[in-house]
Order: C-alpha cells, then sequence, then structure tokens
C-alpha cells in the first residue's frame, strides 16, 4: 500500500489545528489568567494537560493513517465489546468527580471511557448496516437490533450520570437509520419528540404549532394517512409528557434549570444565573471581544467549567463576534468538508462512519454552543477539539483520523466492495 | 449499474438533506451570537460591567453639634453591624456564624429567617452593634461565610451633660414619603439610613448629613472584593456633613436640665440682643441616648405613651396663660396708647368692679405703673383692660403685643413651633361661635389670664425687647455652620426696632420689673443684688382649672447691661414666685458668674413639690 501525503485531506487537518489552537487560547485565560487565584491548582494544570494531550493524539492520528481502512471494520465488534466491558467497570470503580464515576485510571492515565464509547458504537453500528442497506417497514428487525445496539451504551454512560454523553450517543439512532435508508417520514417521526419537546418547554403554544407543522411536513414528504396519525399522536404524548414531566415528575431544582432556560430572570441568583451569566459572557463580548485575559466574565469566574462546557462563553467574551463567529465557521467547514468526503466515497462503511462522526460532532456543536447562547437548556457537553479534555480530544481525534483514513484509502478500499 | 446509479442518487440526496441540517444549524447559532454580540450587545455590556464592579456606599460623617464654646455637645461613634443576603447564606454556615457572634444558634436563625421574609436578595442587617472582636472575628472569617456581610456604622453619640432632647431631636428611618421623594433626587436613600425626625438634627439634616461616597471594587462571582476598579480613580470619597455652632451654652443648658428634673415645663433662656438661645429645656425630657443606634423599642413606646408626654416641646409649643407676667408688656401698650402716662395713679380698693367684681391680693391704695408692676396689682391692669376692650381696641391691642412676638410663631429653627393665642376680634368671633361676646369676655386679658396662651419662648423673645431697648429679636439655636473644608457661614438673624415703643415708657417698665425683685414677688429667690447682679423681672401664676396652677417667672440681667433675658414656665408648681423665679435666678447667676453660689437655692429647687396653695398670694 503505498500512501501518498498529497491525498490526505490537508483542509480538514488545518480545521483541526485553528479549532484546538483556538481551545488552548480559551483554556489558557480559562484557567492560568488572573482568574487562577480562585482556581484550584490541579484545574490550572489543564493547559499543560491539553498540549500533552493534543501531542498525544497528533501522533495517534498520523499513526492511524498507516492502518488499513479494512482494520477497522475487522476490529469494530472488538472494541465495541471491549469499550463496554471497560465501562461497566467503570461504574464501579471509577474515579468518583462531582457525582458521577466516569473515569478510569489505566497505567496512570485517567481516560474518560465514555468517549471512546461513542467511537466504538459508531464503528460497530457502522458494521453491522454496511451489508444491510434499505431499512424498511420490511426489515424491522435490522432497524430493532441497530437501535439495541446504540441503547445498550448509551444506558451505560446514563448510569455513569453522564446524561450529555448519553444524549449525543442516541442522537446516532435516527442519523444511521436514515442513512441507511429509513424514509424520510419516518426518520423526521423519530426526532419529533425532541423537537416537540423542546418548543412544549418554551410554550405549550409553541410545542402545539411544532406538532401541527411536523405532522404537515410528514404528510406532504410520504403522503401516508397512518404515519401522519401516528405523528400526531406522538406529538400530543409529547406534549401532555412535557406538561406533566414539568409539573409533576421533575424534582424542584430540575424544574428549576429547565424553567430557567426559558426566562433566567426568574431567578438570577439561583438556577438561572448560569444563563444569564452565559449570555452575558457572550453579549459583552460585542464584535472584537474584550482581549485575551481581558474579560471579565471569564477572570472573575463567573462562569461555571468554563475551561469545557461553556469555554464557547470565553472565547464569546474575550475574542467577541469576530472570535465566536469563526468558530461557527470553521465547524461548519468541517462538517461540509466531511460530508462531502462521506458523498464521494463509494464504500457504505465508509460512509456511515464519516456521517455518523460528524453528526457526532454536530451534535456536541449544537448542545455545547446552543447551551452556552442560551438556545438550549444548560446540558453539559463539551465542544470537540475546543474544550479541555484529554479523553474526549483523542477520541474525538482518533475519530477523524479514521475519516482521514479512509478517505485517503477511497480508492483502494471501493475495490474490496 | 442502474441500481448503483440510483443507489448513487440516494446517496446524493440524502447527503444534501445532511447538508442542509448541518447549514441551518450554523446559521442558528450564528444568528443568535449576532443578536447576542452585535445588536444585544449594549444590554450585555453594563451587565458584565455591574457583575465585576460593585459600588460600596461610603457613609459620611454626620455633622458634629457645638455649644457657643465650641464645646462638643453631638458626635459620631462607631457601631459595627453585620448583615447577611438569604439568598447566599447556607445554613450549613449557622453553627460556624453563632460561634463567631458568640450567639446560640437557634437566635442567629431566627434573625435570619426575619431577614428571609424582608428579602432573599438583598441585604439585611443581622446584628447591629456587635462588639468589635465580634466584628473582626467574622471579618476574618467572611470568605467561609456567603452571604453574610460587615459594616462600619455610626451612631451619634451625646458626651457630656447636656442631654437637651428637644433641641437636638433624634435620628430615625425616614417616612415613607421622605424616602420615595429622595429617590428621584441627587442624594438618594439607602434602605436602612437614618435621617433627623425631630429638632435641629431635623431642621438641618441637609447641612449635616454630607455626602455619600462611592468606592468601586473589583469583585469576583463569589463577592470577594479582588482590588479597587481602575486603582481607585472613579471613588468619591463621602463629604463629610457640616458641623453646626449652637448658641447654646453647654454648662447653662446641663444646669437648666438638672433643675428642670421631675418638673414639667419649660424654659428659654436668649442673649435679649442677639435673639441666641442659650439654653432650651422642655421637661419632662426624653432619653436621647435611648434612641441613638439600635432602638431600644420599648422605650420608644414608653416615651410615646407616657401621659406626660416627654417628646412634645413645651419650651416652644405649650400654650399656657402668661398670669401676671403679661403685665409689663399691658404697660407698654397703656404708656403708647396715651391710656396712661407714667404717673397716672389707679385706686386699688383690693377688687375692681365691672359687671362682677374682680379681686386683686395687693395692698390697697394708689398705684402708678411702675408700683402696680412692682406689686402686680390686678387693679391696675383691669382698668385698662377694660378701657381697652370698651373702647373697641382690641384689635390694634392684640397687633401690639403680636409685634412682641406673643401669639405668633417667631420661627425659631426647630420644628413644631405654636403660635399660641393672642386674642382678637376674629378669633373671639371663631371661639364664640355667633354667640355674643363682651367686655367680660376680655376682662381677665388685662392680667394674662382666659384665652391668652403663650409659650415659653414667645415670653422670652418679649421679654428680649424690653431688655434691649424695644427690639424685636430673631430667636435661633444655630449661629453658624462650619463646612466640610472649614469655611464657616453665619446665619446672621436681623433684629429691628419695634418702632411705637419709646425709651422713656419702657424706662418706666423696666424700673417696675426691677423693683420685682427688689421689693416684689421675686426678692426671695430672684434677687441677685449680693453678687452684684440687678434682675429685673415679673413673677406670673397662670389658673389652671385642671390642676395646680402654672408657675411662671420671666426676667433679664443685668439691669444695666442685659446679657441674659429669660422665661420660665413650671406647670402645675403654684406660685411663680416659688417655682419658677428661683430656677431663672440660679440660671442667671450661672450665666453671669459661671457658678452657683446659693447652694441652699439650687438644693431647693432640686427638691422642690409644688404644694397645694391655702391662700390666695399675689399673683
Amino acid at each position: 500500500m503505498m500512501l501518498n501525503f498529497k491525498d490526505l485531506s490537508w483542509s480538514v487537518i488545518f480545521i483541526w489545528v485553528g479549532l484546538f489552537t483556538i481551545g488552548l487560547f480559551a483554556i489558557y485565560s480559562a484557567t492560568q489568567g488572573p482568574v487562577a487565584e480562585f482556581l484550584p491548582a490541579y484545574i490550572q494544570g489543564n493547559f499543560d494537560r491539553q498540549l500533552i494531550w493534543i501531542g498525544i493524539s497528533l501522533a495517534v492520528l498520523i499513526g492511524i493513517q498507516f492502518i488499513s481502512p479494512r482494520a477497522f471494520q475487522a476490529l469494530a465488534y472488538i472494541i465495541y465489546g471491549l469499550c463496554i466491558i471497560l465501562a461497566i467497570i467503570t461504574i464501579f470503580i471509577g474515579i468518583e468527580v462531582g457525582g458521577g464515576r466516569r473515569w478510569l485510571s489505566i497505567i496512570g492515565m485517567r481516560l474518560q471511557i465514555s468517549e471512546f464509547l461513542k467511537l466504538a458504537t459508531l464503528l460497530a453500528v457502522a458494521n453491522y448496516l454496511t451489508h444491510r442497506r434499505d431499512i424498511s417497514v420490511d426489515n424491522i428487525k435490522t432497524a430493532l437490533i441497530t437501535v439495541l445496539m446504540i441503547l445498550v451504551p448509551a444506558g451505560i454512560v446514563m448510569l455513569q450520570n453522564d446524561t450529555g454523553t448519553a444524549l449525543v450517543i442516541l442522537t446516532l439512532i435516527p442519523v444511521v437509520l436514515f442513512w441507511s435508508g429509513l424514509s424520510y417520514g419516518i426518520s423526521l417521526l423519530m426526532i419529533s419528540p425532541a423537537i416537540i419537546g423542546y418548543f412544549s418547554v418554551i410554550g405549550l403554544v409553541y410545542g402545539i404549532a411544532a406538532m401541527i407543522i411536523i405532522t404537515i411536513i410528514i404528510f406532504l414528504i410520504q403522503s401516508r394517512t397512518w404515519l401522519s396519525l401516528s405523528s400526531l399522536v406522538l406529538g400530543i404524548v409529547v406534549i401532555i409528557g412535557a406538561e406533566v414531566g414539568l409539573n409533576q415528575v421533575l424534582q424542584p431544582h430540575q424544574r428549576a434549570r429547565v424553567e430557567a432556560f426559558v426566562n433566567p430572570t426568574l431567578d438570577p441568583q439561583g438556577a438561572g444565573w448560569n444563563v444569564l451569566q452565559a449570555k452575558t459572557a457572550i453579549g459583552s463580548g460585542g464584535f472584537h471581544g474584550k482581549g485575551f485575559l481581558e474579560g471579565t466574565q471569564t477572570q472573575l469566574r463567573f462562569l461555571p467549567e468554563q475551561w469545557t462546557d461553556f469555554i464557547y462563553c470565553v472565547i464569546g467574551e474575550e475574542f467577541g463576534f469576530l472570535g465566536a463567529g469563526s468558530v461557527l465557521l470553521l465547524y461548519v467547514l468541517l462538517f461540509l468538508k466531511l460530508l462531502s468526503m462521506a458523498s464521494v466515497h463509494k464504500h457504505p462503511f465508509a460512509q456511515l462512519v464519516i456521517v455518523s462522526v460528524t453528526f457526532m460532532y454536530f451534535t456536541h456543536f449544537i448542545v455545547n454552543i446552543g447551551s452556552a447562547t442560551a438556545v438550549l437548556p444548560i446540558m453539559g457537553v463539551p465542544l470537540p477539539f475546543v474544550s479541555y479534555g484529554g479523553s474526549a480530544f483523542l477520541a474525538n481525534t482518533i475519530m477523524l483520523a479514521i475519516c482521514l483514513n479512509l478517505d485517503l484509502y477511497k480508492r483502494s478500499f471501493s475495490i474490496y466492495r | 449499474m442502474s441500481h448503483n446509479t440510483r443507489q448513487a442518487q440516494q446517496t446524493q440526496k440524502s447527503i444534501r438533506i445532511l447538508q442542509a441540517i448541518v447549514v441551518i444549524g450554523f446559521l442558528v447559532l450564528f444568528g443568535r451570537i449576532f443578536q447576542l454580540q452585535i445588536l444585544d450587545h449594549e444590554k450585555y455590556e453594563p451587565l458584565s460591567q455591574r457583575n465585576s464592579i460593585r459600588m460600596d456606599n461610603v457613609n459620611p460623617a454626620r455633622g458634629l453639634i457645638l455649644d457657643r464654646n465650641g464645646t462638643i455637645l453631638v458626635e459620631n461613634q462607631p457601631i459595627y453591624s453585620i448583615s447577611v443576603t438569604p439568598a447566599q447564606f447556607k445554613v450549613g454556615n449557622l453553627p460556624l456564624l453563632a460561634e463567631l457572634l458568640e450567639m446560640d444558634e437557634e437566635a442567629v436563625m431566627q434573625r435570619v429567617l426575619l431577614a428571609q421574609q424582608f428579602s432573599w436578595h438583598r441585604p439585611s442587617r443581622l446584628f447591629t452593634e456587635v462588639s468589635f472582636e465580634v466584628f473582626t472575628n467574622i471579618e476574618e472569617n467572611i470568605w467561609r461565610l456567603p452571604g453574610i456581610g460587615h459594616q462600619i456604622e455610626s451612631k451619634r453619640n451625646y458626651p457630656g451633660d447636656v442631654t437637651a432632647s428637644h433641641i437636638m431631636g433624634y435620628l430615625r428611618e425616614p417616612t415613607r414619603e421622605q424616602f420615595l421623594s429622595s429617590q428621584n433626587g441627587e442624594s438618594r436613600m439607602l434602605l436602612g439610613d437614618k435621617v433627623g425626625r425631630s429638632g435641629i438634627e431635623m431642621v438641618y439634616e441637609d447641612y449635616l448629613k454630607g455626602d455619600r461616597g462611592t468606592n468601586y471594587l473589583r469583585v469576583n462571582a463569589y463577592g470577594q472584593i479582588l482590588d479597587s476598579y481602575d486603582g481607585g480613580s472613579l471613588n468619591e470619597a463621602p463629604i463629610k456633613g457640616s458641623d453646626l455652632i449652637t448658641t447654646l451654652d453647654a454648662d447653662l443648658q446641663a444646669l437648666a436640665e438638672e433643675l428642670m428634673v421631675n418638673k414639667k415645663g419649660g424654659l428659654v433662656a436668649m442673649d435679649p440682643n442677639t435673639g441666641e438661645i442659650l439654653t432650651m429645656v422642655s421637661a419632662p425630657q426624653y432619653d436621647l441616648r435611648k434612641l441613638s443606634g439600635r432602638i431600644d423599642n420599648e422605650y420608644w413606646q414608653q416615651v410615646n405613651t407616657d401621659s406626660l408626654t416627654p417628646l412634645f416641646n413645651r419650651a416652644i409649643s405649650s400654650r399656657q396663660p402668661p398670669g401676671s407676667t403679661f403685665k409689663p408688656f399691658m404697660g407698654l401698650y397703656g404708656l403708647n396708647s396715651g391710656l396712661i402716662t407714667p404717673n397716672t395713679q389707679i385706686y386699688n380698693p383690693g377688687y375692681y368692679r365691672r359687671g362682677r367684681q374682680y379681686g386683686d391680693l395687693a395692698d390697697p391704695g394708689n398705684y402708678d405703673l411702675k408700683k402696680a408692676l412692682t406689686k402686680s396689682s390686678n387693679t391696675y391692669f383691669f382698668w385698662m383692660m377694660d378701657q381697652i376692650a370698651s373702647n373697641g381696641h382690641l384689635n390694634s391691642w392684640s397687633e401690639k403685643m403680636k409685634d412682641f412676638g406673643l401669639g405668633v410663631r417667631n420661627n425659631i429653627d426647630l420644628p413644631s413651633e405654636r403660635d399660641g393665642i393672642m386674642p382678637d376680634s376674629t378669633y373671639m368671633n371663631t371661639t364664640f361661635a355667633g354667640r355674643y361676646w363682651g367686655v367680660g369676655d376680655l376682662m381677665s386679658l388685662g392680667v394674662g389670664q382666659g384665652m391668652v396662651s403663650l409659650s415659653p419662648l414667645q415670653m422670652a423673645v418679649a421679654v428680649s425687647s424690653i431688655a434691649n431697648g424695644g427690639y424685636k429679636v430673631q430667636p435661633h439655636l444655630v449661629s453658624a455652620i462650619r463646612n466640610s473644608d472649614n469655611s464657616i457661614s453665619y446665619t446672621n438673624p436681623e433684629r429691628h426696632k419695634i418702632d411705637w415703643i419709646s425709651p422713656n415708657h419702657l424706662r418706666v417698665v423696666q424700673e417696675g420689673m426691677r423693683g420685682v425683685t427688689i421689693e416684689g414677688s421675686g426678692r426671695f429667690y430672684a434677687n441677685l443684688d449680693n453678687l452684684g447682679i440687678g434682675v429685673a423681672g415679673k413673677t406670673g401664676t397662670s389658673q389652671n382649672p385642671h390642676g395646680l396652677n402654672h408657675g411662671w417667672f420671666i426676667a433679664y440681667a443685668p439691669y444695666d447691661n442685659p446679657t441674659i433675658a429669660i422665661a420660665v414656665l413650671i406647670e402645675n408648681a403654684g406660685f411663680g414666685s416659688i417655682s419658677a423665679a428661683p430656677i431663672a435666678g440660679l440660671l442667671i447667676e450661672q450665666y453671669i458668674t459661671g457658678q452657683i453660689s446659693r447652694q441652699h437655692v439650687k438644693n431647693y429647687v432640686l427638691n422642690f413639690t409644688p404644694r397645694v396653695p391655702v391662700v390666695e398670694d399675689p399673683q
């Protein structure tokens, strides 16, 4: 096998470098700036640790380019099984941090297994679906197994008290089923509860409007009465569920958090605090930003988790609309580039992997920045390549490296179809 | 191949949908940051400023109040208080807080709950006037106690023997109206601010309060203070309130207060030439010290409900008939109106008859004005009032009496001064409400009885005019205001000549009053001749249908060159000659000689108990 690095998708690598560079600036500002005096020592070391992880990741990224793409297919199930076992072990003997056991110490390195579980699940599902295309009502078994393959890791991550990551894994379901030929109408039906639920939380009227619009779209796509009807029923169930859930099931503090998202000014010192501070940080950044290490919200520690979940606020405050907009632009370029890779690839495994990776990033992107800008309730997921977090950075880089590898070998790989 | 083509088309279609989703997601977020950072930037910029910058109010020191010689009467004393913001307070910290406060948890929790009822998000005072040790303990541990704050505040302190409650006044929270109206003005009141609510603390509030300063501090999300914002360049130092230099004489005031203990009434002494109030007492007094700082609510209740109304300033607000102390002014009117001359003789058979018989306890015989004043013969003045009333001169008489400051407001710099009553025809019509009134209803006015009602302040102002040669003075308590930059502005109230008083007439009245302390009713307790001080005075006893008569004494001294004029009213104490005159005598002695040599008189006053009169005495 001849490696020709001219064929490597350098633009993707530049975007990767661009994102982690911005991330490094933001992490430095969030942990080493004047704010450092309010932070415990181990957090001040985040910047150095991130540098090390980037170094490791770079090595892994390069190394992966020398592996045959077939190896990913061959190892998919083994990796999947291994990661699930490790994740279960983590529940019992993991290092407890902030109410959840998510870290496993392996040869002195703290690893967040759930990050690798995402990767493993993605590979396994892609591998499983490679030879089973055209999922339809007739082939419901394939769909069910796929869903099960995703639900298991999502459930385990949930047990680790990591709702954010579980949510990201779950979004694989509509993506892979859609890609595997599930009709558009049903795909839309699958994600409709999330959309209707979101609007129901904002307001009952919005929820009903969303339900009606989705039902109409489904009817327009596939003129099947039963599908539209079930969309309507599902919509009503979601709306009622959201109302009941908000008022009856949720604990007051959880309810407060949801309400805070809708109206943070209700309780500016309590649940609405993070939402308000995040918006204030980004909004006060203005066009230019306040300058590196000059962000008052950041440096005075008004933001929680400002090196991970709220890192976008640091960028928004210190680098302004220019910085925040650049990050959005880099991401959308990355996503479109990856999608175009998938579209020109002939191998269904490669297509599935690249599309899944793209949407896994995309989910992180939407949820993280959506939380920081108060478009979505605060859910606590990191921003790929930007947020601090070694395991996440490594896992995300491995996914990117696999995409690059599949793209690099697309001619030779396609022969094996 | 066709299958492949169809599949490729399918793939392209799916890719386009996914691309659309990606682009829509991007656009939503891009629009959102555009909204936050470009459109709403002006809304969030000040929010972040406010977040990281805390404005700390620095309260200015309230102005001092000094006496005429520079003795401090009212000053400030630091007090330490602890506050709580319930929303930030963690109940888990209760044991630590209670330990630092040296109190039990139960008591602290109760105060916290009380604060919660007021507001969750605004700081409330948890405990005021804690000890310095407790204060420093809290200060050291403040970082472990989110939601707890500590402030140095100040309260009024009254060093020395002078209380002068009715002059100084107390500070309390502003009224709701005051508070609300201040919110639009330049100097906004804050919750918990105190303002003068009576006395000169109230009248001179704007001078005393000073200007609040502001410190701009950088804080973090935990409220920890980092440093002053922008090197403190924006800080505004508070401007100390202006000091009031009063006209009071601290020693005289202290003596007057001591002499008035266990009595009811009021007294005013002033410089007859300038109207400067040397001392002013209303008895009973309330204790200003108990209304300073942490207000003793029980005491406040007690003061408010006391039947002796200690909050009422009798020196400027009481309305009592002046009795015979009114006679000198009658005399001046008579001389001026041509009703009498200094030589006019009126025979006193022991009564005056007009419709009915009006008693006169002075020895029977002929009286001219001087003798009538010295011996306090009633007949002379009944006759005069008869002439005035019968000839329809009531209104011009009333006007001239008001020229002395009697029955009108004298605009002293204290709140709640009252007019009193100096009857004229309008007043009589109103009072009798359509019924007829006649000479009989006016007769007793001639001897200061009946409807005429005056305050000690009015009498002091009036007797000053006799002392100073016919000038109406403006009574005042504050002579100068010392600003924070040490510049002094004087109030300099003007006096003006009462044009109808002639020196010749005045001399007769002065001589009559001088006789009072030589051979009249003032000779026992108000004669200071053996100290070399000539006192001119007039006693009075005003009849009180509700109980014991009220005693009056007005005086000025030294006779030739008066430096003090005084009016004393002791309620329910019987004759003025034995109740009010000794007090006036002692105060004159103190003011002129600087000491009290007649200790027995002082003891007499201190142990004075009013006696029920057995026989009528000369009034």
